[in-house]
C-alpha cells in the first residue's frame, strides 16, 4: 500500500535544495553562506547553468568552469 | 560542519567518507564536522563556487547524505549547509553557547521522523473535470447556447469567473483538507512557501509546500492517510507527492531571540 510513497533515495535535487540550504539550524560559525533566498540562488544557478552549457556547445571545446571564463 | 547528535555517531559507516569525517564531543553532545579546503569554501572560493550549479549539487547531496547516516541511529539536528568554523575550538565554544538549547531541540526530536508533502495541481486537467461535472457551469452554458451573441458574450464572461472561482475553492479545499488531516496525526506541522514553476521544472503549479514531525510509531497512520488522499484527489488534477523519513530540517528551530533562524 505504501509503495507509492517515494523515499529519499529517488527525490529530486529540488527537494534537498528546498531543505539543506532553506532550513535546518541557522547559527554563525565563524562564518556562514547567506542564502536569503533560494529560489534566486537557484534560477541563478539554473540561468548561468545553461549559458555555460550554450558557451561550451558554441565552442565545442571542453568546458573550464564559469567564473575562469568570465575573467 | 553538519549536524548536532546527542549519541556517538557512527561516523566510519559513511560511505566512501575517506576519514574526511569526525564528531567532535562537548558535553555529551556530539558536532559531526568535516574538513574543506580553504580554497574550496573560503569566502571567494564560496563565492564563485555556489554560481557552480555541478558544485552546488555536489556538495548538498554529501551534506544530505552524511546526516541522513547518522540520523539512522541517533535523533539529529540538522544544520543549514555551509555552517563554518575555522578550528575545532569555534566549534566547540559553539556547542557550549547553544548547549541546553541543543539538548531540549533533540529531547523532542527523539522518535520522530520529518516528513515532506507537496501537492500540485494541474490547472486544465481540473479544470476539465469541473466543466463536466459541476451544476452551475452546465447550467450557464445551456443559457449560453440560447442566447443572443451579446448576452452569450456576458455570459461567457461569467461563466469564466465562475470557473476560477470553483477552481480556487477546489484548490484550497485540497491542500487545505490534506494540510489539517495529516497535521492531526503528526507532532507538529508547518506550511513553508510554494516554489514557482521555475524552481520546480514542472508543468503544474504547485499548491502546497508542507511539513511534518510525525511520532515514528505513527508513521503508518500516516502513510495510510496519505494513501486516502491520494486515492481521493488524484486523477483529478492533484498530484500529491510526499516524501521521507528526512533530517528533521522543518524543526530544529531555537527558541526566538537565540538563533538566527528567521
Amino acid at each position: 500500500m505504501n509503495s507509492v510513497i517515494t523515499k529519499t533515495k529517488n527525490v529530486t535535487v529540488l527537494e534537498i535544495l528546498d531543505r539543506v540550504l532553506d532550513k535546518g539550524v541557522v547559527i554563525s560559525g565563524d562564518m556562514v553562506i547567506s542564502v536569503a533566498d533560494v529560489d534566486l540562488i537557484y534560477l541563478g544557478l539554473k540561468v548561468l547553468l545553461s549559458s555555460v552549457e550554450t558557451m561550451k556547445k558554441l565552442r565545442g571545446s571542453s568546458f573550464v568552469g564559469p567564473m575562469q571564463e568570465a575573467k | 560542519m553538519y549536524c548536532v547528535a546527542d549519541r556517538e555517531p557512527k561516523i566510519n559507516e559513511i560511505e566512501g567518507s575517506q576519514n574526511n569525517f569526525y564528531s567532535i564531543c562537548h558535553n555529551d553532545l556530539y558536532a559531526v564536522a568535516g574538513k574543506v579546503k580553504q580554497m574550496e569554501f573560503g569566502e571567494e572560493g564560496l563565492k564563485r563556487n555556489m554560481a557552480d550549479f555541478q558544485w552546488v549539487k555536489r556538495k548538498i547531496s554529501i551534506h544530505e547524505k552524511i546526516i541522513e547516516q547518522i540520523m539512522t541511529d541517533t535523533p539529529v539536528i540538522p544544520f543549514k549547509f555551509g555552517t563554518l568554523f575555522n578550528t575545532d575550538n569555534s566549534l566547540k565554544a559553539m556547542l557550549e553557547q547553544y548547549g541546553e538549547e541543543f539538548k531540549a531541540i533533540l529531547r523532542k526530536l527523539a522518535d520522530k521522523q520529518e516528513w515532506g508533502l507537496k501537492i500540485y495541481c494541474n490547472l486544465e486537467k481540473l479544470k476539465a473535470g469541473l466543466v463536466k461535472n459541476e451544476a452551475d457551469i452546465l447550467k450557464i452554458e445551456n443559457e449560453i447556447g440560447s442566447s443572443s451573441a451579446g448576452k452569450a458574450y456576458i455570459l461567457k464572461r461569467k461563466k469564466d469567473e465562475i470557473i476560477e472561482n470553483i477552481l480556487n475553492d477546489r484548490i484550497n479545499e485540497c491542500s487545505k483538507e490534506s494540510f489539517e488531516l495529516l497535521k492531526e496525526l503528526s507532532f507538529e506541522a508547518h506550511i513553508n512557501r510554494l516554489l514557482p514553476r521555475e524552481v520546480t521544472e514542472r508543468e503544474d503549479d504547485m499548491v502546497l509546500n508542507s511539513a511534518f514531525l510525525v511520532v515514528r510509531d505513527e508513521v503508518c497512520d500516516f502513510q495510510n492517510m496519505v494513501d486516502t488522499l491520494k486515492m481521493h484527489y488524484e486523477g483529478k488534477g492533484f498530484l500529491i507527492d510526499c516524501t521521507g523519513p528526512w533530517p528533521p530540517y522543518n524543526f530544529c528551530g531555537l527558541p526566538k531571540g537565540k538563533g538566527q533562524n528567521e
